[in-house]
């Protein structure tokens, strides 16, 4: 294995030491490579609060490659799929190697506060909140609810 | 909150954006490419800086000594492809370029990247990017610090920087070669490495795949041998009564105290760099070369649109390959379009080629003014001169052609596509296409509307040929 490229033992290095309010991203042991994260829901969305379990995954080509970053906890949103993979411009064709893992996680945090349901990537999902909105909002704060709430998270981890 | 660069920190804001830009701004430079090929020795003493300011970069794109490069690339007919031979010769060729050696310094720094990234990541054009370095048009590659601690002392900090390699260390045993038989190293053919009882293909894909591992060992080799050099020409200058010649390529510590004392974090490695590094045109952000000579276009890729998720959506193989686009990149820091930046070489600090000698240097006993520069002066002159300006297409010249290959791939594909579609429709009754549709009403129709899709689809592809033929004219002439 090829030696950590001193940018991620910055980043990591400044992540504990200067956290992002409602965010933390660690590393794994075995792979320093491998972030385990999780992010609260922001206020006034209907994953308000959730805190949501993520995984973030720094390719050998990083920073020059955007981070994979995907979704462990269940959540109802027309940019996130069954899977938990995200549709965000900066993960994909917006990636800019002077953005960082923070700056990333903040963007899919400001993703949760508005929801593009235009640019979908679970489509049955972006179809209900184009058609009813309410109805879809009204969805996502149940998931939240049964999938995220604070009290679950403790349990099950 | 974050160091999130305001347009693409904002996660929601234009997320189609891309495919906007698909206009020829930056064709005017990159179009035509400018390598000049021939290395310059270092310290000619003839070597005139100024006549070859006149002669650099943009003379080139005019003058005729850039054509042959143009020529050579723009080729994707079969009678002008390059020999297998010939393409292993040229990646050779550039390889050696790659290799950081300490007898071609610039301002302190070298040629060559110190090996942030990947070896197989550094398929920029050489000769470009060592004359906009010789020209001072871009940083030269310095070696990084990973650290730096203000409170060093001058000889705490000369002991460091004395202590640098020329280049980062080599992963000697890496994954995807690590079953690859090399042969003999030393030997130019390798033929006899590939098993003859494979199929043509597999023998290519074998002879490539050899090719690359021996290439990869050669490299280290090359580095090498130069690092040796280095050091024993350090060890050489320790001795009280040196005389070899070659110590004089050596930085003098007055030089590396000059350099390292007052340097930068580049943002996107996080490593220490001497300034002046390089800064983005638009927004005046540092970056170091290593990193901007990573920075290029996306591959040729289909517009992201919009779509409304209740519209089925349309398959990249049913598009119009002449819709493929390939946009500069933008800035890093801010996102404007057709990322460039500039570079300001220290007037008073101009060592190695076209210089003093790294080894005389002594640092100015006044502090120099320029040590303080002005943010605003510096602002002006940026804007002022373009011709210093360096684009990032400018060190990659041969987007034009990366991106006529693959429009011309697609274009072929889609035709093959059609043409066993259509014939598998016309000649299985059973076809899934036909089953379900009432073919003795609509199967006259269906012909006819078939013949049409045929003839669309013929008519494009011979545009598209049509184009390729007149950009190479173009690129010949």
């Amino acid at each position: 294995m090829a030696s950590l490229p001193k940018r991620i033992i910055k980043e990591t290095e400044r992540l504990v030491s200067d956290p992002v309010p409602g965010i933390t991203a660690e590393p794994h042991e075995d792979n320093l490579r491998y972030f385990q994260v999780t992010i609260e829901g922001p206020q006034q969305s209907p994953y308000e609060n959730g805190v949501f379990n993520l995984e973030l995954f720094l390719p050998d080509d990083y920073p020059m490659e955007a981070p994979k970053v995907r979704f462990l906890t269940k959540i109802y949103h027309p940019n996130i799929d069954k899977l938990g993979r995200i549709c965000l411009d900066v993960l994909k064709t917006n990636w800019s190697p002077a953005l960082q893992i923070r700056t990333v996680l903040l963007s899919v945090q400001a993703l949760l506060a508005s929801p593009n349901p235009n640019d979908p990537l679970a489509n049955d999902v972006a179809e209900d909140w184009i058609k009813d909105e309410e109805g879809a909002i009204k969805t996502a704060r149940e998931w939240t609810e049964a999938y995220a709430s604070k009290k679950d998270q403790k349990s099950t981890n | 909150m974050g160091n999130a660069p305001g347009k693409l920190g904002d996660g929601t804001s234009g997320p189609g954006e891309t495919g906007n830009y698909r206009t020829s701004s930056g064709r005017s430079m990159s179009a035509s490419s400018a390598g000049t090929g021939n290395r310059i020795p270092p310290w000619n003493a003839e070597y005139n800086v100024r006549s070859r300011r006149g002669a650099s970069l943009v003379g080139n794109i005019l003058s005729t000594s850039g054509r042959s490069r143009a020529d050579s690339v723009g080729g994707s007919q079969p009678s002008k492809r390059k020999s297998t031979k010939e393409r292993e010769q040229a990646k050779e060729t550039h390889a050696k370029q790659l290799v950081v050696k300490f007898d071609e310094t610039v301002d302190g720094g070298f040629l060559a990247p110190y090996g942030c990234y990947g070896f197989e990541k550094l398929d920029y054009d050489a000769d470009v990017v060592r004359s906009l370095i010789i020209d001072r048009k871009l940083a030269p590659f310095y070696t990084p610090l990973q650290d730096f601690d203000e409170s060093w002392t001058k000889e705490e900090l000369i002991k460091i920087v004395d202590g640098l390699p020329l280049h980062a260390s080599f992963d000697e045993n890496l994954e995807k070669y690590e079953d690859v038989a090399v042969g003999n190293l030393k030997k130019t053919n390798f033929d006899e490495l590939i098993d003859k009882t494979l199929s043509k293909r597999e023998q290519r894909r074998m002879r490539s795949k050899i090719f690359k591992a021996r290439l990869y060992r050669k490299r280290i080799i090359w580095q090498e041998i130069e690092n040796e050099n280095f050091l024993e020409q350090k060890l050489e200058s320790k001795k009280p009564n040196s005389t070899s010649k070659n110590n004089s390529f050596l930085a003098s510590d007055d030089l590396k105290y000059s350099l390292y004392k007052n340097g930068a974090e580049c943002p996107i490695c996080f490593l220490y760099y001497p300034e002046p590094l390089n800064y983005s045109n638009c927004c005046l952000q540092p970056i170091c070369t290593e990193c901007f000579v990573q920075i290029k276009r996306a591959e040729p890729h289909f517009p992201h649109d919009e779509v409304d998720p209740t519209q089925p959506v349309t398959n990249d193989d049913e598009k119009d390959p002449n819709l493929l686009t390939s946009d500069p990149p933008n800035c890093a820091y801010c996102a404007t379009p057709n990322f460039a930046v500039t570079y300001e070489a220290k007037a008073d600090r101009r060592v190695g080629i076209g210089g003093m000698k790294p080894s005389t240097y002594k640092l100015p006993k006044e502090p120099s003014n320029n040590d303080i520069e002005p943010s605003a002066e510096r602002r002006g002159s940026r804007t002022q001169n373009n011709a210093d300006v360096v684009a990032s297409d400018m060190i990659r010249p041969d987007w034009k052609a990366k991106l006529d290959k693959e429009r011309a791939r697609l274009a072929r594909r889609s035709a093959n596509a059609t043409a066993i579609h259509v014939s598998n429709r016309l000649i299985d009754p059973d076809h899934p296409s036909r089953r379900g549709s009432n073919y003795d009403s609509s199967s006259n129709r269906d012909v006819q509307d078939l013949e049409e899709e045929m003839l669309a689809r013929a008519i494009r592809l011979s545009i598209a040929d049509e184009e390729v033929r007149n950009q190479k004219k173009s690129n010949s002439r």
